[in-house]
C-alpha cells in the first residue's frame, strides 16, 4: 500500500523537471525507448511514480541510470510531458539522496548557494597565493599535492559512503538477495560502463554523441593521470609532454561542442540545461584550456611573467575538485557505473 | 377482383437466381389466372426496368402488379412509385420477398427455395387480386406546438418555433424555468453562468407574444393525434395574491418563520417556505409551500392580503398540432453506503459539489472543515455491467474535469484526484483534460471488478484504489472530500409522460427515438418528438442540437398545414357492430370510440390516430372490424395460394417445357450496362482493357459485370493474352 504524495512534484521541480504532470499514461515514451525492455521498462513507470510521489519506489529504482537521454521519448510525447527531462531530474534527485552530506541537494536546488561556493573557493585560492607571496614554484608544488590529496580524501569521505548508501537503497532495502560470487562475476559490467558506456550505443542515432562522450572520458581520465601521476607540468619527457597537450586539447575541444549544442537547443536532451549542467561543461572546458595554456606558457618560458594564468588554472582545479566532483554533475560518472553493476546484480 | 396482373421476378444479379430458378417461375406464372405479364428481370429496381414496367402497365392495361425481389423495407416505396407513375393506385401493388426469405436463407436447398418462392409469389398474386384502391388520409394540422419542459432544450426550441410564427405552449413542472442548467454556476466550454443563460433565454421568450409559458404545470390527459392533440394540463397555485404589492411579497419572504427542504440545492441547506429557487429565478414571483405554513397562523394572518392560501389549481386544455418532449433527466442518486454515501460524512455527489462551490465563493467549506483535496470517483451509476444503467452518461467526465479546473481557479490551493475507468472527453473537450493534468490533477484508473473503497482512518478519509496505471499497485489517497461522479438517469416521472403520450421507453427508461441515425428525434407516435436528455445522456450543446432538430421537424409540419398518413387503418362494418366496446378496450392509441350510426351505437375509428396495428380485429366477437390491405379476403387467399402444390424440378434436371405463348419469357432484357459492354465487344475475343477503351466505362465496372455475364452465359472466357495478364472474353 503506497500513500499518494502530490507534493513530491513540487520538490522535484526544483531539480529541473518540467511538465511531467501533463502525462496521460499512453506509454509512447516506453514504446519508443530503445533501451527499455520488458523486464525493465521506462520512462512511463518513473513518470507515474513521480506524479504519485512514490519516493521509496523511486529511491529503490536504478532505471533513471539506465537512461542515456537520447531524447526520443520527449520528441514522441503527445502531451509534451518531457519524459527524458524527467529522467534527468530524477538522476539529480537521486544524486542528492545518495549524498550523505546533503550538499548535493543544496547545490542543485539553489543557484546562489552554488555561486557563493565558487566565489568562496576563488577567494581561498587568492588568499593562498598572497600567503605564498606569489611564488610560482611553491604554488605549483602545492597545486600538484592538492590534486592527489583531494582525489584521495573525496573518494574516502564522500564517494565510498555515498555508494554504500546507493547500494543500501537499491539492493538491501528492497530485499534483493545477492550471492557474494555474483558481486565478483558482475564486476565487468562496472568497468565497461565506466570507461566505454557501451549501453549508450543502443540509443537511437547516438553514435556521434557516444563517440564524443567516449573520447571526452578517455581524455579527461588521461589528463588526470598525466597531471597527477606523471607530473605533466614538470615532466622532462617529450612523449609525456605531447600526450598531455593532446589530452587537454581533446577535453576543451569536445566540451566546446557540448556547450554549443546546449546553447543551440536543437535536440531534446539539450533543451533544458540546469545550472549544474552548465557548471559541469564549462569548468571541464576551462580545465582543459587552462592546463593546456599553462604547459604552453611553461614551454615558452613566459609563465613567470603570467602568474595569473596559473592562479586561474588552480582556481578552476580547486572549484572542480571541491564542488563539481563531489557535489555536482561529475558524480553521474560514478553512479551510472555502479547502477549498471547493481542492475546486473539484481538480474535473475 | 383484379384481372390484369403483372408479375416481375427479379434475379437480383444472381443473389436470387443463383438458388431460385426464377426463369422457371417466370414461365410458370404466365399460366396463372388473371396474370397478363410474367417476366424474370435481372435487376427489378434498375432505372431501365422501372421504365419498362411503366410501359408494360400502360401497354397491357394492367390493374395490379407484384414484384418478387427483396424485402419491402428496401424497395416497397420504389415500386409503389412505379405504380403511381404508370397511373395505378399504389395500393394495387404487392411486394414478395424471395431474397431474404428464400434465396439467402435456403441457399443450401435450391429446389425447396424455388418451391417456397413459388408459394409466396402465388400468395402475392392472390392478395393483389383482392387489393383495393386506397387514398392516403389527409389531416389538417393546427398551427401550434406544445413543448414540455422549460430547460435549456425546451426554451431554445420554443424560441425557434415561435420565430417561425407558430403558437407555442411551453409548460414546466417546476415553478421556475431553467431546469438543470440553473443549478450550474459555470457551463463548459464557455464558462457562462447557467443562471445567466436561463435569464437570457427567458427574456428572449418574453419578446414573442406567441409563446405562452406555464410554470408549476403538469400534463394530465392527452387525446387527439398528429395535427390536433388536445392536452389537458394542471397548473398548481403559487398561493401569492396576484395583486399583492411586490414589497409586501418580499417582506413575507424575508419574515417567513418556516423552513422546508431545499430541492434546488439538493437538500444541502433548507429554504424558507416562501421561496424562489435562487434570487434571480424566473418568473419573478415566489412560491408558497402552503402545507408548511398551516401552523404559522400569526405569520399568515399578518400577510393575509399578500398570500392567497385558498388558491386552487387550474386545469387548462391546450390544442397543439405537434408536441416536443424535453423533460430532461434526474441525477443518479447513490444508494446509502455506496462508496460511503450518507454513511461517511464527507462523501458527496458531483451535483452537490457544484451547489457547494456556488454557495462557497471564498473558501470551499463542508461540514465546517475547509476542503483542500478532493477525490472524484467516476462512473457512479453509469456503465454498470451488472446493474440497470449500462450506458455511459457521456457528459460526466468533462463535467468533472471542468469542475476540477474551476476548483483550482476559484480556490487556488487545491489538489484533486480522479479515479476513473476511462476518460471520455471526446471532441474539443479533450483540451480540458490536457489542461487538468497540466495543472497537477492526478488520475488513477480503476476497473469495475476492483472498485475503489472509501474508508475513515481517524480524522482523515482514505480512498483505496488498485491503480491500473501503476501496475495495479494499491494506492491510498487521503482526501478532505470524496465526490461521486453520478451519471444521468431518466426522470422519475418519465413513465407517466410515456403512458400519456404512448412514447416507448427503453430498458434504460429513457424515451426511444425511431432510429438513432435516420429518425433521431421522431417517436413512433406521429407528431410527437423528443429532444434533450429525456432521450438519453447528453451535454448541453447536444441537448440543444436535438431539441432544435425536433423544433425544425415541427416547423416543417406546421408550415405545410396538412399531412398525409398511410391509409392502412381499421374499418368497422356498422351493420355487424353491436358496440360491445372490446375493441376500444384493447386499443393502445385510444383510436376507437363509441359513435352513433343512425340510431345505432357502433365503434368509430379515428383514422388520424389509428396506426393499423390490427389488435382490434381479432377481439371483435362479430368479426365487424377489418384492417385495410389486410382484409380477411386478402389474408385467406394468400394462405390458399401458399398452400397449393407445385411441381418444380431440380434446376437442369429433366426437360423444361418451353412455353410458346405471347409475352416475354426468359431473360431477354439485359441491364443497360451489359448492353453497353456487349456493344463494346467485337465478334472476336476481347480483353478487359480493350472493352474499357471501346466503351469508356470504368475498368472495375467492366470487370465486375463481365464476371456476372460469364455466370449467366452471356459471355465466355477464351484463354489469356500472350503476356498472361488478362483473360479474353467472347460473346456467346
Amino acid at each position: 500500500m503506497s500513500r499518494v504524495n502530490p507534493k513530491f512534484a513540487t520538490e522535484l521541480s526544483k531539480y529541473g523537471s518540467s511538465d511531467f504532470n501533463a502525462c496521460f499514461n499512453c506509454g509512447n515514451c516506453t514504446a519508443t525507448c530503445s533501451l527499455s525492455t520488458a523486464d525493465s521498462s521506462f520512462p512511463r513507470e518513473m513518470i507515474r511514480y513521480t506524479t504519485l510521489g512514490l519516493e521509496d519506489d523511486i529511491k529503490a529504482s536504478l532505471k533513471p541510470w539506465e537512461c542515456y537521454y537520447c531524447g526520443e521519448c520527449s520528441s514522441e510525447c503527445p502531451r509534451q510531458a518531457e519524459p527524458g527531462e524527467l529522467m534527468m531530474s530524477l538522476r539529480r534527485w537521486l544524486t542528492a539522496k545518495y549524498d550523505w552530506t546533503g550538499l548535493s541537494g543544496l547545490m542543485y536546488k539553489s543557484l546562489p548557494l552554488s555561486i557563493a561556493a565558487f566565489v568562496l573557493t576563488f577567494v581561498g585560492v587568492l588568499a593562498f597565493a598572497f600567503s605564498a607571496d606569489f611564488d610560482l614554484e611553491y604554488m605549483m608544488h602545492v597545486g600538484h599535492l592538492f590534486e592527489a590529496i583531494a582525489i584521495a580524501s573525496i573518494m574516502v569521505v564522500i564517494f565510498v559512503p555515498n555508494i554504500i548508501r546507493m547500494w543500501y537503497f537499491t539492493i538491501v532495502k528492497p530485499g534483493t538477495k545477492v550471492p557474494l560470487k555474483k558481486y565478483l562475476s558482475s564486476m565487468g559490467e562496472f568497468f565497461v560502463t565506466m570507461f566505454v558506456q557501451k549501453r549508450a550505443l543502443d540509443c537511437d542515432d547516438n553514435r556521434f554523441r557516444w563517440f564524443e562522450h567516449f573520447i571526452l572520458v578517455i581524455g579527461y581520465l588521461s589528463l588526470l593521470f598525466t597531471t597527477v601521476f606523471m607530473d605533466w607540468f614538470s615532466t622532462q619527457y617529450l612523449a609525456v609532454n605531447i600526450f598531455g597537450y593532446v589530452m587537454s586539447a581533446i577535453v576543451f575541444i569536445v566540451t566546446v561542442d557540448f556547450v554549443n549544442s546546449r546553447m543551440k537547443k536543437k535536440k531534446a536532451l539539450n533543451k533544458h540545461s540546469q545550472p549544474s549542467d552548465w557548471f559541469f561543461v564549462i569548468w571541464l572546458f576551462l580545465m582543459g584550456l587552462t592546463a593546456f595554456m599553462t604547459r604552453l606558457f611553461i614551454d615558452l618560458d613566459i609563465l613567470e611573467m603570467n602568474k595569473w594564468l596559473y592562479i586561474l588554472h588552480f582556481t578552476v582545479l580547486v572549484q572542480w575538485a571541491l564542488i563539481i566532483v563531489p557535489f555536482g554533475k561529475w558524480t553521474h560518472f560514478l553512479y551510472r557505473s555502479f547502477a549498471m553493476y547493481f542492475a546486473k546484480l539484481k538480474e535473475k | 377482383m383484379k384481372q390484369r396482373i403483372g408479375v416481375y421476378i427479379c434475379h437480383c444479379g444472381g443473389n436470387i437466381s443463383d438458388y431460385v430458378d426464377v426463369e422457371e417461375l417466370g414461365k410458370m406464372f404466365h399460366h396463372e389466372e388473371n396474370v397478363v405479364v410474367s417476366k424474370d428481370v435481372m435487376f427489378a429496381c434498375a432505372d431501365s426496368n422501372q421504365k419498362d414496367m411503366v410501359a408494360d402497365i400502360q401497354a397491357n392495361k394492367l390493374d395490379a402488379i407484384v414484384v418478387c425481389s427483396c424485402s419491402p423495407k428496401l424497395h416497397l416505396h420504389t415500386f409503389k412509385n412505379v405504380a403511381a407513375r404508370a397511373g395505378l393506385n399504389p395500393s394495387n401493388y404487392v411486394q414478395v420477398n424471395i431474397r431474404e426469405q428464400c434465396s439467402w436463407p435456403h441457399s443450401d436447398r435450391p429446389r425447396e427455395a424455388t418451391v417456397k418462392a413459388a408459394g409466396l409469389i402465388r400468395a402475392g398474386i392472390n392478395r393483389v387480386a383482392y387489393s383495393e384502391s386506397l387514398e392516403n388520409i389527409e389531416l389538417t394540422v393546427k398551427k401550434s406546438a406544445l413543448v414540455i419542459g422549460a430547460g435549456v432544450s425546451g426554451m431554445k426550441a420554443a424560441i425557434d418555433l415561435a420565430r417561425s410564427g407558430s403558437e407555442v405552449f411551453l409548460i414546466e413542472k417546476d415553478f421556475f424555468v431553467g431546469g438543470r442548467i440553473a443549478q450550474k454556476q459555470t457551463l463548459f466550454p464557455t464558462n457562462q453562468n447557467g443562471k445567466e443563460v436561463v435569464a437570457f433565454l427567458y427574456n428572449e421568450m418574453k419578446k414573442f407574444p406567441n409563446i405562452s409559458i406555464f410554470t408549476g404545470a403538469t400534463v394530465e390527459k392527452v387525446s387527439g393525434s398528429l395535427g390536433n392533440f388536445t392536452v389537458d394540463i394542471k397548473v398548481k397555485p403559487r398561493y401569492i395574491n396576484p395583486n399583492a404589492d411586490k414589497k409586501a411579497v418580499k417582506r413575507a419572504m424575508d419574515e417567513c418563520p418556516v423552513s422546508v427542504h431545499d430541492d434546488f440545492n439538493l437538500g444541502l441547506v433548507e429554504r424558507k417556505a416562501i421561496y424562489k429557487n435562487y434570487p434571480e429565478a424566473l418568473p419573478d414571483v415566489p412560491v408558497v409551500v402552503a402545507e408548511a405554513l398551516k401552523d404559522a397562523q400569526d405569520f399568515t394572518g399578518k400577510f393575509a392580503s399578500t398570500l392567497n392560501l385558498n388558491e386552487e389549481a387550474q386545469t387548462l386544455s391546450l390544442i397543439a398540432g405537434s408536441v416536443l418532449v424535453t423533460t430532461g433527466y434526474d441525477h443518479y442518486q447513490p444508494k446509502e453506503g455506496e462508496y460511503g454515501y450518507k454513511t461517511i460524512s464527507n462523501v458527496v455527489t458531483l451535483p452537490e459539489l457544484n451547489r457547494l462551490m456556488e454557495m462557497n465563493p471564498e473558501k470551499l467549506v463542508y461540514n465546517g472543515k475547509q476542503i483542500k483535496s478532493l477525490a472524484f470517483i467516476y462512473c457512479v451509476g453509469s456503465r454498470q455491467t451488472k446493474g440497470d444503467n449500462k450506458y455511459c452518461s457521456r457528459q460526466c467526465c468533462t463535467t468533472t474535469i471542468h469542475t476540477s479546473l474551476q476548483l483550482k481557479e476559484k480556490y487556488k490551493d487545491i489538489q484533486t484526484y480522479h479515479l476513473y475507468r476511462d476518460i471520455r472527453t471526446y471532441g474539443k473537450q479533450e483540451l480540458m483534460y490536457a489542461e487538468s493534468s497540466k495543472q497537477g490533477d492526478l488520475y488513477f484508473k480503476y476497473e469495475e471488478k476492483e472498485m475503489p473503497v472509501v474508508s475513515v482512518d481517524g480524522k482523515s478519509t482514505i480512498v483505496k484504489v488498485k491503480d491500473y496505471l501503476t501496475a495495479k499497485k494499491e494506492m491510498e489517497i487521503e482526501a478532505d472530500l470524496v465526490v461521486l461522479v453520478t451519471g444521468m438517469v431518466a426522470r422519475e416521472d418519465a413513465t407517466t409522460i410515456s403512458e400519456l403520450f404512448k412514447i416507448p421507453i427503453g430498458r434504460d427508461k429513457f424515451f426511444n427515438e425511431i432510429h438513432p441515425k435516420l429518425k433521431p428525434v421522431e417517436t413512433v407516435i406521429k407528431g410527437v418528438y423528443i429532444g434533450g436528455t429525456c432521450q438519453g445522456p447528453k451535454n448541453v450543446s447536444e441537448s440543444v442540437q436535438s431539441s432544435l432538430a425536433g423544433a425544425s421537424k415541427i416547423t416543417a409540419l406546421l408550415k405545410s398545414g396538412t399531412v398525409m398518413v398511410d391509409p392502412i387503418t381499421a374499418r368497422v362494418d356498422a351493420d355487424k357492430c353491436t358496440w360491445c366496446g372490446k375493441c376500444s378496450d384493447v386499443c393502445d392509441y385510444t383510436a376507437i370510440k363509441e359513435v352513433l350510426f343512425g340510431e345505432k351505437h357502433v365503434a368509430g375509428v379515428n383514422k388520424a390516430v389509428c396506426t393499423g396495428c390490427g389488435i382490434c380485429a381479432p377481439v371483435c366477437p362479430e368479426n365487424a372490424i377489418e384492417i385495410a390491405q389486410y382484409t380477411d379476403n386478402e389474408i385467406e387467399s394468400m394462405i390458399d395460394g401458399f398452400m397449393m402444390d407445385f411441381d418444380i424440378k431440380e434446376k437442369g434436371a429433366g426437360e423444361v417445357v418451353e412455353v410458346e405463348e405471347e409475352g416475354k419469357v426468359g431473360m431477354k432484357e439485359y441491364p443497360l450496362v451489359w448492353r453497353e459492354i456487349l456493344a463494346g465487344m467485337t465478334d472476336e475475343k476481347n480483353t478487359i482493357p480493350e472493352i474499357v477503351a471501346n466503351t469508356k466505362l470504368a475498368g472495375e465496372l467492366v470487370t465486375f459485370h463481365l464476371m456476372t455475364m460469364n455466370r449467366y452465359g452471356v459471355v465466355v472466357p477464351a484463354g489469356m493474352d500472350a503476356k498472361e495478364t488478362y483473360y479474353y472474353y467472347k460473346k456467346k
